[in-house]
């Protein structure tokens, strides 16, 4: 849940009347960009990625016109750019037209919890405009500060003391920056960089900072991001449709994480506990479908709702069903089996039976309960499987899934489909 | 403002030796100790700890108490009343929601001057919430575990403090030993202790630190406590990408550590742990560099290539923690706290291969695992029948489902479509038995319904006789029925299927099968009777003419003694259930009150028809030989329904129409009244919940509105059509549906707008007022399009559901409704059973009040089945009383 440029930005820096310069959208009409270019001479274009990209200036997908064909002829090389590695290839969703600031100052500053303080963080640097990780440490200062009295005016000048900034900068910049912690304490973010602040000059000589880029991330357990009221799919904008669906099952018992490593997958490995969710996506790499947790003792029905939901969008294209995790400490196993075992027994009744492996390895409360219920579906679905306990390594165990998966790859796949009655579809066999 | 702790810190840390961290004098106050998680988890920790919880706190549950082995722990309102109650604490266990988490906290420290640890269970609280419990902690001087943990115990000292540290049996886990543990994952702490008990390793603190941002005793807090901690002589730790808690740390003992998660790196939000995703520098491969440094070790430790040093190891898989200890403390020359216990190869407990050809690797022989799995394994293959996990079943369903795309239901995973195209035994049998039956259970079950719909000198006709004369609606003299159908009146053929499972429940597989040697079966009093019963010879007779197959009924006829009718009861259902059964689709209480539901759908079928019907050899005019030998519960139902002998298309209709009608999910009032009815008898103990009390509570929750509304519309039709010319609702009319439609309309338009004129509002159209799909353009209710396209592909017509038809369409075009009414399902069974029952009513063989009775007694035919579904399922997985509505979601209204 990230949130990056000036687009959004803006309307949330106008929550706290933080100044930013005049920003136009992808749907500005010739007329208005020239305005705007009229009004300020000159302005920046750049392309509108979901999520929050950086390094856009370096990969030179930052533009500036100071006439309309100009203007045009950069939005029409960055309306679609692409931008990201190979593996992550983002391409933009139209342009902004953000008014140019003139400024001999440019300040980086962003909040975030540091793990080093265990506390929430000002990084503030008056040698901005670049990467901070480019900029010698001494040049940045990192302060920690309370979160119950906030970023308050003095630890910002303190800081900028510090830093031997320039005098001009250090009362509008601490008259300004601690808005900026009203926004991320009060608004469910989790870190904000603001990456230029540039400091044009307001009509009285007096330096005014304007935030020239935006950059945030969100807390997903917060709910003060609803008082936002962005758009729902612009935070969940990297989410697959799978994804969206677990997440709408997201409440406080049980987690339901997942991540979907490799739709074309042929392990769908349900996993119980961060650290088995480490693990297991640690060993079976790209042969698992998704990485997930759904630990935390999930009640029935959510833990049934979630199968159900794995095993639609998945279960054609697997080869195993790797139900896995530690030794539960509170994860009524029964209960998370059961629901397992009715969400299996109602998708091969909906889609019919299909080639599959089943392996187990967990230990908790109520186990042999539980792993008996799963027998009992498993059986009458008439599929191959091997349940393991505690007793068992969980990393031999992924491994055992790993080989069953091997072996379902080198023709096991069609005998299992040939004994339930069934075509080897879903997958190349 | 920071507290003053340990001069070490930059912060405040107040526990400076492991051995502090959960001692047998730690005294605990529990937040939402009634919670879900808390219930479950605190009496095991607190008896285990020998009694360590002080009290609890309940908002709103005050003076509760919650039980455990080593007596009752009393709860508060809050923690203040607690305190002002005598009872001191020195630790706070929170297991509030992740919402009021910081508050909890903050109540804890405000009230409590003694407190000096909280322990945070709840997962997801928000990082805004953790810095500010981070601040407070940090200036009250506390310690703070967790969040997102699973608590800390010590397994010296016999000590858990939140959560559940060794899970249902500690004992197993936490073993007395020379090692701590801290781990960034609950569930591994646990499995770690396990693991490094197979070399020989027991353990003296165990701290489950959580993996959010916020770590509050974090690594450098447990080494230096460990340190100073005399019983320790190493730590193994298990470590997560995400945060800088381990750089530079320093420890002066034996350090094994697992790191997990490198593959983290290529994902860009967190998965289980929301503090385990890497920034810059602070992934797996970091912490590696940094523990190399630290333990002096150059690569990671595998059993391959075993890599350690004095200082420690680093391994990536938990499972090689025991190893890689015990070469690190061997070069210590320290020695394991006690003999291994077990090993970690892979031991599969529950297996089968399919008779695939498996290779070697795969195909691995089962293998009986150490006490208690052993014995509880034996106990799962002795048990006959599923076990279901408890839970509040307040508007919820493991029978049900309203699909909310298309708004049809579904009862036990079978649509009201399929439904529709089985027999009304099949599904009345699929309500409680969780699957379809085969047709040889059909035969057995039609004969006992036959047999029991006859209600001739039985009292409940008279009951049920009275309570009509009085003016009661349908569903309410069926009510009368079903109470007077007691546990006494069933106990026997109960116990009778119990007893047949338990002579016959581990050698025959399956109930009909032909060649039992029954000579070693053990006769019981229950079967016997003291005369040969001309009803038992009926039965008998009629099975027999059936052809129905039954090896219980095989072994009553081979008694040499007469038997009674509820022993042949009782083997009808108990070969009916037998299958189920054995497959563990229902439970053993369901098998034994299987007879009960028998008893209970023909006595309502037989008690909807009149008194006078009810004769010594017939009913409504069938002998009862013919009925008990070849009617179906189809036929049955219609003939109460039409009050003579169903033909082919009465026959099909019917069917149909309970198929359709079978549930709406567990919303329905009826529903509700049924679940009620269970829950007030408290489910979990099952033996005492009065089925034929929950069948009241499902009938006594219909009424003219929810059930009646079919037997409305029957009026509604038979008012407009009065006059009208027809003599066959089912060929050609030649009536003029559109013009009778206008006419209504406009009739309708005058009334609706002279009624909101004075103020109300217009009157319910029966059969129509139901918009399924509101504001959609075309409106229609699933069920009654699918009933129209059957029937008319069949070539059924009906003038009346034509009638229904257009004047929705009439409604809406005339504006008198400003969205398309659907014709709902109500309005179908109003059309249908009026055709079916025309004829009766034109040649004065059936009144007016026939025709509308009989439009009720068919909905609650149908939904007999869907709610005896409601009742089953409730009382294996509900809770006693779970169906209240809690205090603070009520309102009074003046």
């Amino acid at each position: 849940m990230q949130l990056g440029g000036m687009l959004y930005g803006s309307k949330l820096l106008k929550m706290i009347d933080f100044p930013h310069p005049e920003v136009l959208g992808p749907e500005a009409t010739n007329a208005e960009i020239k305005d705007l270019i009229d009004r300020h001479r000159k302005i920046v274009i750049k392309p509108v990625f979901y999520g929050a990209l950086g390094k856009k200036g370096k990969a030179g997908l930052v533009a500036s016109a100071d006439h309309l064909a100009q203007a045009l002829r950069e939005k029409e090389r960055l309306f679609f750019a692409e931008h990201g590695s190979d593996e992550r290839k983002v391409k933009a969703s139209g342009v902004t037209y953000e008014a140019f600031v003139p400024s001999e100052h440019e300040v980086y500053v962003s909040i975030s919890d540091s793990t080093r303080f265990r506390a929430p963080t000002l990084t503030i640097t008056h040698h901005g405009g670049v990467d901070v990780e480019d900029v010698d440490a001494d040049r940045v200062a990192q302060v920690p500060f309370d979160p119950l009295t906030g970023l308050k005016a003095f630890v910002i000048s303190n800081a900028l003391s510090d830093l031997k900034a320039p005098r001009q900068i250090v009362s509008p910049l601490a008259q300004y920056l601690p808005r900026l912690w009203d926004l991320v304490h009060g608004f469910g973010i989790s870190s904000l960089e603001i990456n230029p602040i540039r400091l044009g000059e307001e009509s009285a000589g007096r330096l005014l900072p304007m935030a020239c880029d935006f950059k945030c991330a969100f807390d997903r357990d917060d709910t003060r991001t609803g008082r936002l009221d962005l758009p729902a799919d612009l935070l969940s904008y990297d989410l697959s449709e799978f994804e969206a669906e677990i997440n709408k099952l997201r409440t406080h018992q049980g987690q339901s994480d997942v991540y979907v490593v490799n739709p074309g997958g042929t392990v769908l490995a349900p996993t119980f506990g961060g650290g088995a969710n480490s693990l297991v996506s640690e060993i079976l790499g790209d042969d698992a479908i998704i990485s997930s947790d759904f630990g935390g003792n999930p009640p029935y029905t959510k833990m049934r709702d979630v199968a159900r939901s794995c095993f639609s969008h998945w279960l054609m294209g697997a080869n195993v069903l790797l139900i896995i995790g530690g030794k539960s400490n509170n994860t009524d196993i029964f209960t998370t089996f059961k629901a397992m075992a009715d969400a299996l027994r109602a998708h091969f009744g909906e889609c019919g039976p299909t080639p599959l492996y089943v392996v187990v390895g967990r230990g908790g409360p109520n186990l042999v309960q539980g792993m008996a219920a799963l027998r009992d579906t498993v059986d009458e679905l008439r599929l191959p499987y091997r349940f393991f306990g505690p007793d068992s390594a969980i990393g031999e165990v992924v491994n055992y899934a790993r080989e069953a998966d091997q072996w379902m790859k080198n023709g096991g796949r069609e005998l299992v489909a040939r004994s339930l009655g069934v075509e080897p579809v879903g997958i190349d066999a | 403002m920071i507290a003053k702790g340990l001069a070490a810190f930059k912060y405040f840390v107040g526990i400076d030796d492991l051995g502090r961290v959960a001692t047998r004098n730690d005294t605990i106050c529990v937040l939402n100790i009634l919670g879900a998680e808390s219930r479950g988890v605190t009496p095991l920790s607190h008896s285990f700890s020998g009694g360590n919880v002080m009290f609890g706190t309940s908002l709103g549950r005050g003076g509760q108490t919650l039980e455990t082995s080593a007596g009752p722990i009393p709860v508060f309102n809050n923690v203040r009343e607690g305190l002002d109650a005598g009872y001191a604490f020195n630790t706070g266990v929170v297991y509030l929601p992740p919402a009021g988490v910081r508050d909890g906290v903050a109540e804890l420290v405000r009230v409590n001057p003694q407190l000096r640890k909280v322990v945070i269970i709840t997962e997801k609280v928000s990082l805004h919430d953790a810095r500010e419990i981070r601040a407070i902690a940090q200036a009250n001087g506390i310690d703070v575990f967790g969040a997102n943990c699973l608590g800390i115990a010590d397994s010296w000292n016999r000590v858990r403090i939140g959560g559940a540290l060794g899970g249902d049996s500690p004992d197993d886990t936490l073993l007395k030993g020379s090692i701590a543990i801290y781990s960034n994952s609950g569930s591994f702490t646990s499995t770690i202790a396990n693991y490094l008990a197979t070399a020989g390793w027991g353990t003296t603190t165990l701290i489950s630190s959580g993996k959010d941002v916020y770590i509050h005793f974090a690594a450098a807090e447990f080494v230096y406590a460990a340190d100073r901690d005399d019983r320790t002589k190493a730590a193994v730790m298990y470590i997560e990408p995400g945060g800088y808690y381990e750089q530079d740390l320093g420890f002066g003992k034996p350090l094994v550590v697992c790191i997990g998660g490198r593959w983290k790196s290529k994902i860009t939000r967190a998965v289980g742990h929301a503090g385990a995703i890497a920034g810059l520098g602070d992934g797996a491969e970091s912490k590696e560099e940094w523990f190399k440094m630290m333990l002096g070790v150059e690569r990671l430790f595998t059993p391959h290539d075993p890599c350690f040093s004095e200082r420690g190891a680093i391994v990536v898989d938990i499972a090689d923690l025991p190893a890689a200890l015990s070469s690190v403390m061997s070069l210590q020359g320290i020695r394991p706290d006690f003999s291994p216990r077990g090993n970690l190869s892979l031991k599969p407990w529950f297996g089968n291969s399919r008779g695939l050809p498996l290779p070697a690797s795969l195909d691995l022989p089962l293998v009986r695992p150490d006490a208690p799995y052993d014995q509880q394994i034996a106990q799962v293959e002795r048990q006959l029948g599923a076990t279901f996990a408890r839970q509040n079943m307040k508007d919820c369903s493991g029978a049900s489902l309203l699909e909310a795309r298309t708004q049809t239901g579904r009862l036990h995973g079978v649509g009201v479509f399929d439904a529709a195209a089985a027999p009304f035994e099949a599904n009345l049998c699929l309500a409680v038995l969780r699957e379809t039956i085969d047709t040889n259970a059909g035969k057995l079950v039609n004969t006992a319904l036959a047999y029991y719909a006859n209600l001739h000198h039985d009292p409940i006709l008279t009951a049920v006789d009275t309570a009509r004369s009085a003016g009661n609606s349908p569903n309410t003299v069926l009510s009368t029925a079903a109470l007077l159908l007691g546990r006494g009146r069933i106990d026997r053929i109960r116990k009778g299927v119990d007893h047949f499972i338990d002579l016959f429940g581990i050698t025959i597989l399956d109930a009909a099968e032909a060649d039992f040697d029954f000579t070693s079966v053990r006769v019981d009093e229950l079967f016997r009777d003291t005369a040969v019963e001309p009803a038992t010879e009926g039965l008998l007779r009629a099975l027999d003419a059936r052809g129905a197959q039954s090896a219980f009924i095989r072994y009553l006829k081979s008694l040499e003694h007469p038997v009674s009718v509820d022993a042949v009861m009782a083997a009808i259902a108990a070969t009916v259930i037998w299958g189920p059964l054995r497959r563990r689709r229902i439970s053993r209480v369901t098998a034994a009150n299987f007879p009960w539901y028998l008893a209970l759908y023909g006595v309502l079928i037989g008690a909807s028809a009149n008194t006078a019907d009810h004769g010594k050899d017939s009913f409504c005019g069938i002998p009862n030989a013919e009925l008990l030998s070849s009617w179906s519960a189809t036929d049955l139902a219609a003939l109460t329904l039409l009050g003579r002998r169903p033909n082919e298309e009465d026959i099909e209709v019917i069917r149909v129409l309970f198929g359709l009608l079978l549930t709406n999910g567990p919303g329905t009032i009826s529903a509700q009244g049924a679940k009620g009815a269970v829950s007030a008898d408290g489910p979990e103990t099952p033996e005492r919940v009065q089925i034929n009390k929950a069948f009241a509570g499902f009938l006594t929750h219909t009424g003219f509105s929810h059930g009646g509304n079919g037997y409305e519309g029957i009026g509604f039709l038979l008012e407009l059509f009065e006059g009208v010319p027809l003599e066959d609702p089912g060929a050609e009319h030649g009536l003029d549906l559109v013009a009778m439609a206008r006419r209504f309309a406009s009739v309708y338009g005058a009334e609706k707008i002279n009624r909101r004129e004075g103020g109300g509002s217009a009157r319910a159209i029966p059969g129509v007022n139901h918009p399924v799909f509101r504001g959609a353009a075309v409106n229609v209710d699933p069920r009654e399009v699918y009933l129209r396209e059957t029937f008319e592909r069949r070539g059924h017509r009906n003038v009346f559901h034509e009638f229904y038809c257009v004047l929705v369409r009439t409604l809406f075009e005339s504006g008198i409704t400003r969205e398309t009414f659907c014709v709902n399902v109500d309005g179908v069974i109003a059309a249908w059973l009026l055709k079916l029952l025309w004829p009766a009513l034109k040649s004065g063989k059936a009144r007016t009040e026939d025709l509308e009775a009989a439009a009720f007694h068919l909905f609650l035919f149908a939904r007999m089945a869907g709610c005896a579904a409601e009742i089953d399922d409730h009382i294996n997985r509900g809770r006693n009383m779970d169906t209240r509505t809690p205090v603070s979601n009520c309102r009074f209204l003046s």
